[in-house]
This record gives C-alpha cells, sequence and structure tokens, in this order.
C-alpha cells in the first residue's frame, strides 16, 4: 500500500469515440475513477454509478467490475464499449505519475 | 399549404439567447412533453454569446481552452447530452432541436434509427440548399468528406430531445482556438490540419447564405421527414418556468465543471 497516486489516459477508440480515464490507486485499489470523453451512454447518469461501483475494488478486478455492471444494469452504449472503459483504465494504471 | 390532415408540431422559431437559457428550453420542452403538456416540438435558434458546448461526459480543462473563451467573450456550458465539443457561432452557426415521446409512431424506438431518422431531417434540408450530404453514425453530418454537422440525442422518462449544429459560415479558425483538439483524436484519423475535417455550408457553395434560408430548408426538411406542419408558437407557461428553474442549473459551476 502506498500514497494514493493520480494517473490518466486517453483511447481513442478505433472508429469509435475518445474516452479518458483520471484515477487514483494506492498500490493495490482503485482509489477514486473518473471516466470523460465524447462517448454516448443512456441514462448519462449511470456514469456516477459505474464510477462508484470501480471505487475500492482491487485492480485485478477491474474487468469483472465493469462486465458485471454493464449486464446487471440497462445502459445504451454508443461509440464506445465496456471492454474500452476496461483498456482505458489499464492503460492509465501502466501510466507515470502525472504532474 | 394548411389541408387539414397534416399533423401539426410546434415550431420555436430562430429564438436568439445565451447558453444557460437555450439548454434550459431544449430540457424545459422535454420534461413538459412527458407530462404531456406541450406538443412535439422543433427549434431552430442562434446563441448569444457565442459559446463551446461540451458533451455530459466531457471535462472542461481537456476540451475548452478557458482563458481564450474568455479573451474572446465565448461561454462554457455543459449540455445534458453526450458526445463531443461544439463551437456554436453566433454569425455562423444555426442549432436546431426536437423533442418527441419516444413511443410517437413516427420516432424509432431504436435510438440509432432515431438518430438517423433526425439527422436524415438535417439532410435533407441541406439538400435544399445544394449541400450534398450523409448521415455517418454515430452523430456526424458529412459533405465532401467533412463534418458539416454535429448531433445529440438523449432519452429521459420517455422522451427523444435531440439538438445538433449547422454550421453555415463558423469561424473555423476560432473554432479551433476555443476548442483543444486531443492529440490521440487527431493522430487516428491521420490528419494534419484538423480544418481539414469541418466544413460548413458558405465553403460548400462558395455563396453566402443567410440564417434565414438555412431556417427555411431545415423546416422543410424537418416537415417531409416526418410529415408533418411545423407551425410557430411559443413556450407554455409552465415552460418558461422550467426554463428559469433549469437556467439556474446550466449557469452553476458545479454543474459545467462537474468534469
Amino acid at each position: 500500500m502506498g500514497v494514493p497516486e493520480m494517473k490518466k489516459a486517453d483511447y481513442k477508440i478505433p472508429r469509435g469515440k475518445l474516452v479518458s480515464a483520471e484515477i487514483t490507486e494506492d498500490g493495490a485499489r482503485l482509489v477514486n475513477v473518473k471516466i470523460m470523453g465524447d462517448f454516448f451512454m443512456h441514462p448519462e447518469e449511470a456514469i456516477v454509478a459505474l464510477e462508484g461501483d470501480l471505487k475500492g475494488i482491487r485492480v485485478a478486478e477491474l474487468e469483472e467490475v465493469v462486465s458485471r455492471f454493464f449486464s446487471k444494469n440497462k445502459v445504451s452504449l454508443f461509440g464506445i464499449s465496456p471492454r474500452d472503459f476496461i483498456h482505458v483504465i489499464r492503460l492509465a494504471l501502466e501510466q507515470d505519475i502525472q504532474g | 399549404m394548411r389541408t387539414g390532415l397534416t399533423e401539426v408540431w410546434r415550431l420555436i422559431d430562430m429564438r436568439v439567447e445565451d447558453a444557460p437559457t437555450q439548454m434550459a428550453i431544449d430540457e424545459a420542452i422535454a420534461s413538459a412533453r412527458r407530462r404531456e403538456e406541450t406538443p412535439n416540438t422543433v427549434r431552430m435558434y442562434r446563441w448569444n454569446p457565442s459559446a463551446v458546448s461540451i458533451g455530459y461526459f466531457q471535462s472542461v480543462a481537456k476540451e475548452v481552452n478557458l482563458d481564450e473563451c474568455e479573451k474572446q467573450n465565448v461561454d462554457v456550458i455543459r449540455r445534458i447530452t453526450g458526445g463531443g465539443a461544439v463551437y456554436h457561432d453566433y454569425n455562423g452557426e444555426l442549432t436546431y432541436s426536437f423533442v418527441a415521446p419516444q413511443n410517437d409512431p413516427k420516432v424509432p424506438k431504436d435510438i440509432m434509427a432515431s438518430y438517423e431518422l433526425i439527422c436524415g431531417a438535417v439532410v435533407k434540408g441541406l439538400t435544399h440548399l445544394g449541400v450534398e450530404s450523409e448521415f455517418k453514425p454515430v452523430n456526424d453530418i458529412i459533405a465532401g468528406g467533412k463534418k458539416i454537422s454535429g448531433n445529440a440525442q438523449t432519452r429521459r422518462h420517455g422522451v427523444v430531445l435531440q439538438h445538433g449544429t449547422v454550421l453555415i459560415d463558423t469561424d473555423i479558425e476560432k473554432m479551433f482556438q476555443v476548442l483543444r483538439i486531443s492529440d490521440a483524436k487527431i493522430s487516428d484519423k491521420m490528419i494534419k490540419a484538423v480544418e481539414d475535417r469541418v466544413t460548413n455550408i458558405r465553403r460548400y457553395l462558395d455563396r453566402d447564405v443567410s440564417f434565414m434560408e438555412a431556417r427555411n430548408a431545415l423546416v422543410k426538411g424537418f416537415e417531409e421527414t416526418f410529415d408533418v406542419e411545423l407551425v410557430p408558437g411559443e413556450l407554455t407557461e409552465y415552460e418558461n418556468q422550467l426554463v428559469e428553474d433549469y437556467h439556474i442549473r446550466y449557469s452553476s459551476h458545479g454543474w459545467v465543471f462537474q468534469r
């Protein structure tokens, strides 16, 4: 367990939209996750619920939590897919700490 | 000419307002439509002062050059719809909005199909001006390979709200001063000059097109696509009350800067 670090990544989805993630992690768990971009999600407020579900999870649980979120909630996505959310968060995790 | 057989929808015509008011009006109509307080409605409008609207999920800091906006007196607002950042140039951009229940027989239940239909009304309108364009999923309309219109839809409580921008004579240089375009987005499309991705009606036709000429063409496009007559009307008292309420939220720092 270390000091929480803010990490960021952008991912341009091939033939899709741009998604960005800003995450704070303490070495084992995601402390905070913010997802941004020009994609479409109906209902829009579901993004807050997704970010809430990701809070405090172990990094290893990422794929499972995202998949579960989209299978249990009635959410429509355009220009993005559940695996793109996973991908951008993984990219952020691989980044060096941002200023 | 009204035949008595054609369905009538309301047209809220060419209101010029600031960004929070325009977004509050769109949401107010959608809310009122849900309560059956109001008819299906199409709006044509302009933004004064000019404004940048960002999508619901976008980050202000990532998408908007705030210093440049302040210097050029450009408002910044967050929409309730997803999608990308748009520069609404008072002198060169026309915005439309469309509100109808999602169970209206004229509105496809499928979201992508409804995008295609509503954007089809814009495409038809552009055809009347001599602009050959096409819908490009998810939410763009392109002419000559370049974007000429961006569109965004939300569905809340059984109502479809779609609004979109039509570039008439937008100052594209200024557009790219107030918007930040990410390197990731540019490199993916392998385009060196971002300006090459966007066009407007004036550039396409190489002639001046007035707001009224564009408005007339778009109104015709909507009327033909939905087989309705758009009759100018006003907001109801209930809608005006909602506009006042929503205006407070749209103008708030907490709303605009939430991401």
